[in-house]
C-alpha cells in the first residue's frame, strides 16, 4: 500500500501539515518561546505558511502523477522518524529549561571571567538598579574589577527560579534564568547568590521575585555582591522564562 | 585518497547488500550503544539522582533541547529545501556546465565564496548541495560550498561582526572558513564521483554531466505547473533531509542531557588541549552558524583566541546534526573524511595560532 504513489503524496501532504499545525499550536500558545529566542519567531511563522504551501503542492501534483517521480520515497521507519517532534512533544508537556538543567551547564556567576558585547555593559550600566534583571546585574559585575565592595548597598529587584547548590551554606540559594541566544541548545544560566533565612523553605524551580540589597559575599572561594533579601514572593513564570543576550 | 582501497572500489554504486557477518556486527554495534548509553541513564537517575522524578526531569529536558533544535533548524531546511526545488525545475543544467569552470582550483575557490550569493545556514546547505550535484556540480565545487556557505555569507558576517568586531576572531574565522573549505575541496576533487556520492544522487550526476539523457524534461510546461512542481520536489528533499536532521538532534540533544559542559570544559587550557575541547564543544552543541558567534563570546576570556576560532570556523562545518544530514547526500566513507579532515586542518589552525600569534 505504501509504494503507491498516490498514498505516497498523501502521507507526505499529510506528514507536513501535522509539522506544521504542531508548530503552529506552539506559537499559538506560547510555548514556543521555552525552545527559542524570540527574534526567530519570525522564522517559524514562515515556516508554518511554507509547509502548508508545500504539502498543497501535493495536491497540484496528484492530478499530474508524472510531474513527482522522485526517487526518494517514504518508508514506515522515516514516516515515524519525521513525526517523532510531534509525538514527542504531544506525549510530554511543554516546560522551559530548569533547576534539572543547571547541573549540566556552566554556572555564570559574576565571580567568573566572562565576555561580554561592550554595548550591553553600557546599557546595563545605564538602567536604574531595580530596573536590572539578572543578565543587567552580570553584565554590570563584568565592568568591574572589585564588584563585590563596588556594588555593596545597591537595591535589587529581580524575578528567577530558584535553584539550590551544594556548595552554598543553609541560608543561601541561586536566582537563576537561562540565556538563550539561538535555542535551548545553547542556553547558560546567569544566577545570584540570595540570602534569606528561610532559604531551606525554597522549592527548587519555583519563580520568585526577590528583592533587597547587595552585600560583600563569596561563592566557591571568589569574592562576588550577593542580595541580602529582604522579601522573596513567589510569582507566576515569566511569558518569555528565558533572557536573550 | 580513495583510490588506496582496492576493495571498495568494484560495486559502489550498487545498492548496499551487507553480508550476514557486517549486518551481525552492526546489530551488536548498535545494541552496545544502547546498552550503554542506558546503563548511562540509569546510573544517573538511581545512583546520582533520586529515582523516578529525576529521571522524568531529565527526560523533560531531553525533549525541550531536542525540540528547540528542531524548531531553530526546521524554517532554514525548508528554505533550503525550496531554494533545491527550484533549481530543480528552473536551472537548465547546461548553465552549470557552461558557467562554472571545470578545473579542481579555480573550481574549488568558487565554490569558497559562493555562500555571498546563497546565505544559507548548515542545515539549508545540505539540501541545495544535493540538488545541484544532481544537475552535474562538479565535486570540488560543492564540498568547497557545502563546507564555506555556512560561514562565508552575509548573514554570518554580520553577527561574526557584532559579536567580536573588527579584529582577529573575525578576520581570522573568515579567512579560515573559506581556506579549509577550498583544501578539503581540493581533496575531493581527485575523488570519482561514484566513490563520494550516494548511488542515486550518482545516478543523476553521471546523466547530467555526460548529457546520457535529460533527467528532467524541459518541455514548457505552464509556470503554475512548474511552482507546484518545485514545490514538491521541496517537500520530498525536506522530508528527507528531515529524517537526518531529526535523527541528529536527538543525538545532540541526549549528548546535552548526560555529558556535563563542565567535564568538556575542565579537561583543560593548553595551546593543544583547548583547542580540542573547543572542536569537542562545537560538535556536541549543535548550534545554527548565525548565532555560535553570540554563544563563543562567552567562552572568549575564559580559552585561548585559537581555540574560540577553531569553534567558530569547525562547528559551523560538521557537527552531530549536519554530519547526519551529510548521509543523505554522501557515502559514509566520504561522510567520515568530511568530518575527519575539518577536524584536523583546524585543529592544525587553531594550534598554529596559539603558537605563532599569541594566546
Amino acid at each position: 500500500m505504501l509504494q503507491r504513489p498516490r498514498f505516497q503524496m498523501a502521507a507526505k501532504a499529510l506528514i507536513l501539515l501535522a509539522l506544521a499545525l504542531f508548530l503552529y499550536t506552539r506559537l499559538a500558545d506560547g510555548t514556543l518561546f521555552f525552545y527559542i529566542n524570540q527574534r526567530f519567531m519570525l522564522y517559524t511563522v514562515l515556516a508554518v505558511v511554507g509547509l502548508v504551501v508545500v504539502a498543497i503542492s501535493y495536491r497540484a501534483a496528484n492530478n499530474h502523477p508524472d510531474d513527482a517521480h522522485s526517487h526518494h520515497a517514504v518508508t514506515w521507519g522515516g514516516l515515524a522518524l519525521v513525526l517523532l517532534p510531534v509525538v514527542l512533544g504531544v506525549l510530554v508537556p511543554p516546560q522551559p529549561l530548569g533547576a534539572a538543567a543547571i547541573g549540566n551547564r556552566e554556572i555564570a556567576v559574576s565571580s567568573q571571567p566572562r565576555n561580554v558585547l561592550p554595548a550591553a555593559v553600557r546599557a546595563a550600566a545605564q538602567k536604574d538598579a531595580t530596573d536590572r534583571n539578572l543578565l543587567d546585574w552580570l553584565n554590570a559585575f563584568s565592568a568591574s574589577s572589585n564588584a563585590a565592595q563596588e556594588f555593596a548597598g545597591q537595591p535589587v529587584d529581580v524575578i528567577g527560579f530558584v535553584y539550590h547548590d551544594e556548595r552554598l551554606a543553609d541560608d543561601q540559594v541561586l536566582i537563576s534564568r537561562f540565556i538563550v541566544s539561538c535555542c535551548v541548545a545553547d542556553a547558560n544560566v546567569v544566577t545570584m547568590v540570595v540570602r534569606w533565612p528561610d532559604a531551606a523553605t525554597l522549592e527548587n524551580d519555583a519563580w520568585v521575585r526577590v528583592q533587597g540589597v547587595l552585600e560583600p559575599g563569596a561563592f566557591n572561594g571568589a569574592p562576588l555582591p550577593v542580595v541580602a533579601a529582604q522579601s522573596i514572593t513567589p510569582v507566576a513564570m515569566p511569558e518569555q522564562p528565558y533572557l536573550y543576550p | 585518497m580513495f583510490i588506496e582501497r582496492p576493495d571498495a572500489a568494484p560495486n559502489v554504486a550498487a545498492t548496499p547488500t551487507p553480508n550476514p557477518r557486517t549486518r551481525w556486527l552492526r546489530w551488536a554495534l548498535t545494541a552496545l550503544l544502547a546498552l550503554a548509553a542506558l546503563i548511562a541513564i540509569f546510573y544517573d537517575a538511581f545512583v546520582n539522582g533520586d529515582g523516578l522524578p529525576y529521571l522524568y526531569q531529565r527526560v523533560q529536558t531531553f525533549v525541550t533541547i531536542f525540540l528547540g533544535i528542531f524548531i531553530e533548524a526546521a524554517p532554514f531546511l525548508l528554505a533550503g529545501a525550496i531554494v533545491s526545488g527550484l533549481i530543480a525545475v528552473f536551472v537548465d543544467q547546461s548553465a552549470i556546465d557552461r558557467h562554472l569552470p571545470k578545473a579542481a582550483l579555480p573550481g574549488a575557490l568558487i565554490g569558497g565564496v559562493m555562500g555571498v550569493v546563497f546565505p544559507v545556514c548548515e542545515c539549508g546547505v545540505v539540501p541545495v548541495v544535493r540538488r545541484l550535484y544532481e544537475k552535474g556540480l562538479p565535486l570540488s565545487i560543492g564540498i568547497a560550498f557545502l563546507l564555506a556557505a555556512p560561514v562565508v555569507n552575509p548573514v554570518v558576517i554580520l553577527s561574526t561582526y557584532s559579536a567580536f568586531g573588527w579584529g582577529p576572531i573575525f578576520v581570522g574565522r573568515i579567512v579560515f572558513s573559506f581556506l579549509i573549505a577550498v583544501v578539503v575541496g581540493l581533496i575531493f576533487s581527485r575523488a570519482k564521483p561514484e566513490e563520494v556520492l550516494l548511488p542515486s544522487v550518482c545516478q543523476a550526476h553521471q546523466d547530467a554531466c555526460c548529457h546520457v539523457h535529460d533527467h528532467h524534461h524541459h518541455a514548457p510546461a505552464p509556470l503554475g505547473r512548474r511552482f507546484a512542481q518545485a514545490f514538491t520536489l521541496a517537500g520530498d528533499d525536506f522530508l528527507d533531509m528531515a529524517r537526518y536532521l531529526i535523527a541528529g538532534s536527538m543525538l545532540a540533544a541526549a549528548m546535552q542531557t548526560l555529558v556535563p559542559q563542565s567535564a568538556l570544559l575542565a579537561v583543560g587550557q593548553g595551546p593543544v588541549i583547548s583547542v580540542v575541547v573547543m572542536q569537542a564543544l562545537a560538535f556536541v552543541l549543535s548550534v545554527c552558524s548565525t548565532v555560535d558567534a553570540f554563544l563563543a563570546l562567552a567562552f572568549a576570556g575564559a580559552f585561548t583566541t585559537g581555540a574560540v576560532i577553531a569553534f567558530l570556523v569547525f562547528g559551523p562545518m560538521v557537527d552531530i546534526k549536519s554530519s547526519l544530514m551529510f548521509l543523505g547526500v554522501f557515502q559514509r566513507r566520504a561522510v567520515g573524511y568530511l568530518i575527519v579532515l575539518p577536524l584536523v586542518l583546524s585543529l592544525l589552525m587553531g594550534v598554529w595560532w596559539n603558537l605563532n600569534l599569541g594566546w
